[in-house]
């Protein structure tokens, strides 16, 4: 079960990020955000800081199966796995690129 | 003991009963196996009749052919049935005949869960002919976008059609997922581990986990369409606070992931069939698994590309344009690596490999213009235009049909142990991929030109009259190309001479058992020290019908099966398999009436049916399990194992927990639906929030106390061998004030008002209907206990429903907590 959980959490931990960014810029450019008594630059904030967030969840998780005390006792595994983490920071980096590259709510 | 001794003993313990009356009660997979198959291809012969219908109507212009309303109905379930009813249970079908085969085991995971899943299918299925035939088929397009399919486009039955009978099939989809996760992971031969899996079973993993959570989000949606169309619940519906796009939301949430669901199982016929048409191995096994893990999880987080055109704000559209670009990386290694597996090899051009390189041309454009529709400026153009047709048919029959076209050759001799002779099956290849590109690479060109899809008919002047005609020549001309494989599969089956054991030279276990395989797939259990055991030790086969393997001693008469550990692969325990029975068809054939009832609108046969499919679920489970501890058993090479009801995670365990995990994306769907339409549906705030008041909060919060603490008693006396009562009645006390504190949400608020009230309605809903299947799991419990089911050993069926228990109570104060949060926080 733990080598199942190395395999697909930081991929998981990927989709999840991905979504609840997708969430925040939907949040921000809604009614709900200007109710809040927030602006567009404070949504920036949010954005980034999130982003930045889960790249550093991405950095822990690839430390981590790095680490001897956590890594597969599966050579198989801890190949994979270490494949999978590093695919899953490149994910975090490109697919959230946006929040600093576009117009949020345009 | 010699073989044929054997073979009669053990045929006699697996088989199902003679004639046909044997295929109502069978749970034997390649009984099972072969009915999905034929069923499924029964299908893809209606879709295929409708395609022609389709392209019979475009081929000239104003074409009197068939009016609208006939038209509509024609291409949304020309889609319905390609995708749900053929394409998802033909890879189904493959799978439970053959997955437990090369996993060098005798069958799947839950035998009975797998005709249960046949028979849902099969009625859901012969729902949606009816109306076919019947003249009253769904008729909004296989996406169903209300308003369209609503009650405003489509008063009638039609669309009840489809999101009844589709949910309904659906329950095939779940529950053969939980028994491919469960056999993958813990009944394979002893010694392979994880990574010596056939890479089949590696790519069915991910697809079975990406149906248990791609799914939900569908069946979800098909139920809030449905509640809305029948009793007024305004979800979509924006002056109700409603929002249609979160139908789209919902409904791509499961389409794109099942673009991959249904690409990644022929993806995983590729790179089985691969190597042994190339006479080697295959070449970059962990990066292929890594590629297909990637490819399963970021397939989740591209759904919106389908949604360019709703008035999303830039970044959000940038989010999944940037994802939908990247997911060409993994699909890229999977094709690199199957281009150097044929590099090293010596490949040779039997009718599956001519298939597979049918597959690469065609899939790699289907790709090529996907990337493009990834990018939005492009797909603002092409959106809705014969482009995306051509595309997505690019990547659907150049990705899913022509690689099983590929499989079916391939495993022929193993399916009818014959020696294919008549060679009719190269024309048929020819003609289907000559008219295949000579239908789709022209309509690429007609989407261009400004061919929207889904018009019923072409103006003359358009300037897409002759790429129509063309294209339905081509389609016609696939046409008889299909029904060529037809006739060369029957003619080969019927008259062929037997053929030899594993005509290819393959390396993996299906191939090590007589073909057609026997009832019970392999008299004994090989010790596996590769991925390839055929190729180490050709005589592999003759020492598993000697019975030299492990569980080769029939005389029990039961139906013996080994699970492993899941990393290791070493045995763990020794299961039981059920055997023969009526009940899976009988517990279908109930489980239609809720759905029947919903459509022709009789709503007292829907919680009479639910009261039903409990007590057959009850009766089912029932005849499990021992009243007795029976230790350690022998399962051959001096090996003794405990009986499956005997360790504290036993096989149902882990298919309740795969189960959970759906219902989880279910209700998480279902949060998200709220949080949705909370941020953005055009009505919202509603008049008033709902206010909690003290009862509910209270009731809430004692019961999930005691239904967790309860359970956890009783496990405890358990344990010690001690009566369970106090825990399981503090339990039951516990979920009983659990539904009761839903019920106080339900007295507060009108179903039809708003959406937020519907909303609420949903979620205090599900709350009530889990800590109901709680409740009655854990009446069950008492009755088991007092029945002496259980002891300190045989303390699995106290954790399952203890797992059951503990979703119900975070369902309950997770949906709460958020029906009474607006109220508490303004
Ligand atoms: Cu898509």
């Amino acid at each position: 079960m733990t080598d199942i959980l190395r395999l697909s959490l930081p991929l998981t931990a990927w989709l999840a990020a991905f979504s609840a960014v997708y969430g925040l810029q939907g949040l921000v450019c809604s009614d709900r955000w200007a109710e809040a008594g927030l602006d567009l630059t404070a949504g920036r904030i949010a954005l980034t800081t999130a982003w930045a967030a889960a790249v550093a969840l991405q950095l822990v998780f690839l430390v981590v199966l790095h680490s001897p005390r956590f890594t597969s006792r599966s050579a198989f595994v801890h190949g994979v796995s270490r494949t999978l983490a590093v695919a899953a920071l490149v994910a975090t980096l490109w697919t959230l690129l946006p929040v600093v590259t576009t117009s949020a709510c345009l | 003991m010699n073989a044929l001794r054997r073979h009669r003993a053990l045929e006699r313990i697996w088989a199902s009963r003679p004639g046909w009356r044997g295929k109502l009660t069978t749970v034997n997979n390649n009984d099972i196996g072969l009915m999905f198959l034929s069923l499924a291809v029964t299908f893809f012969a209606v879709g295929g009749i409708l395609a022609m219908l389709i392209r019979a109507q475009l081929a000239t212009p104003r074409s009197a052919f068939m009016g609208p309303d006939v038209y509509n109905q024609v291409f949304t379930m020309h889609g319905t049935v390609m995708m749900f009813l053929f394409a998802i249970p033909l890879f189904e079908g493959l799978t439970v005949y053959l997955l437990p085969k090369m996993l060098g085991t005798r069958d799947l995971a839950f035998p009975r869960l797998s005709a249960f899943g046949f028979w849902c299918y099969a009625f859901g299925g012969s729902l949606l002919i009816v109306s076919l035939l019947a003249g009253i088929a769904p008729e909004s397009g296989w996406f169903m976008y209300p308003p369209l399919s609503s009650t405003l486009g489509s008063p009638g039955i039609n669309a009840d059609f489809w999101l009844l009978g589709i949910t309904f099939v659906e329950i095939s989809a779940i529950s053969a997922s939980v028994e491919i996760v469960v056999t993958v992971l813990l009944y394979r031969a002893p010694g392979m581990s994880l990574d010596k899996l056939p890479i089949f079973a590696w790519y069915m993993l991910v697809v079975a986990v990406m149906i248990l959570t791609g799914f939900p989000p569908l069946i979800l949606g098909s139920l809030l369409l449905e509640l809305e169309r029948a009793f007024g619940m305004p979800f979509f519906q924006a002056a109700a606070g409603g929002d249609s796009i979160l139908w789209q939301h919902l409904f791509w949430l499961f389409g794109h992931p099942e673009v991959y669901i249904i690409f990644l199982p022929a993806a995983g016929v590729v790179s089985t069939v691969l190597p042994v048409m190339a006479r080697t191995t295959l070449l970059g096994y962990g990066w292929i698994v890594a590629g297909a893990i990637t490819l399963g999880v970021m397939s989740f987080g591209i759904w919106v590309h389908h949604m360019y055109a709703t008035g999303i704000p830039h970044m959000g559209l940038a989010f999944f344009s940037a994802a939908s670009t990247l997911v060409a990386v993994p699909t890229g290694v999977q094709i690199f690596a199957w281009i150097g597996t044929l590099w090293k090899g010596r490949p040779e051009m039997h009718l599956p490999m001519l298939w597979i390189l049918a597959f690469f041309a065609t899939f790699v454009m289907g790709g090529l213009t996907g990337v493009m529709v990834a990018m939005v400026p492009f797909d603002w153009q092409s959106h809705d235009t014969y482009f995306v047709v051509a595309h997505l048919h690019y990547v659907l029959v150049g990705g899913f049909v022509f690689p099983m076209l590929a499989g079916l050759y391939y495993w022929l001799p193993h399916f009818t142990g014959r020696q294919r002779y008549f060679k009719l099956g190269k024309t048929a290849f020819w003609l289907i991929v000559l008219g295949f590109h000579g239908t789709f690479l022209l309509l690429h060109w007609a989407g261009l030109l400004g061919m929207r899809r889904r018009i019923d008919s072409i103006e003359p002047g358009s300037g897409w009259e002759l790429i129509n005609l063309l294209a339905s020549v081509g389609g016609f001309v696939m046409a008889i190309g299909f029904a060529l494989v037809l006739i060369d599969v029957g003619v080969n089956v019927a008259v062929t001479v037997r053929g030899r054991r594993n005509p290819w030279g393959a390396g993996t276990l299906e191939w090590a058992m007589p073909s057609p395989s026997p009832s019970y797939n392999l008299a004994s259990l090989p010790k596996v020290h590769s991925r390839n055991p055929l190729q180490d030790d050709p005589d592999l086969p003759v020492r598993i019908a000697r019975g030299e393997g492990y569980l080769g001693d029939p005389g029990s008469g039961l139906r013996e099966i080994l699970a492993v550990e899941i990393a290791s692969g070493r045995p763990s325990c020794l299961v039981i398999f059920p055997t023969n029975s009526a009940l899976p068809i009988v517990m279908a054939f109930v489980t239609g009436g809720i759905f029947v009832g919903m459509l022709i609108k009789i709503y007292w046969l829907v919680p009479l049916s639910v009261l039903g499919v409990a007590a057959l679920a009850a009766w089912w489970a029932w005849s499990l399990g021992n009243r007795g501890d029976l230790g350690l058993q022998p399962v051959g090479h001096g090996l003794v194992l405990l009986r499956a009801s005997e360790v504290a995670r036993p096989p149902g365990w882990w298919g309740s927990l795969f189960l959970l995990l759906a219902d989880g994306v279910f209700f998480g769907a279902l949060l998200f639906g709220y949080v949705f339409l909370w941020t953005v549906a055009p009505n919202w705030p509603p008049p008033a929030w709902l206010e909690p008041g003290l009862s509910g909060p209270l009731l809430a919060l004692g019961g999930a106390v005691l239904a967790f603490g309860g359970i956890r008693l009783a496990d405890r006396a358990i344990r010690c061998n001690a009566g369970p009562w106090l825990g399981l009645l503090l339990s039951l006390a516990g979920l009983a004030a659990l539904g009761s504190a839903a019920i106080t949400v339900l007295a507060r608020t009108t179903h039809d008002a708003h959406a937020y009230d519907a909303t609420l309605w949903v979620v205090a809903g599900y709350v009530v209907f889990h800590a109901a299947v709680a409740g009655l799991m854990t009446v069950f419990l008492v009755l088991r206990a007092g029945a002496g089911y259980l002891s300190a050993r045989r303390i699995g069926e106290a954790r399952i429903v203890r797992l059951w228990i503990d979703y119900a109570v975070a369902a309950a104060v997770l949906g709460l907590g958020a029906a009474w949060l607006p109220e508490v926080l303004t």
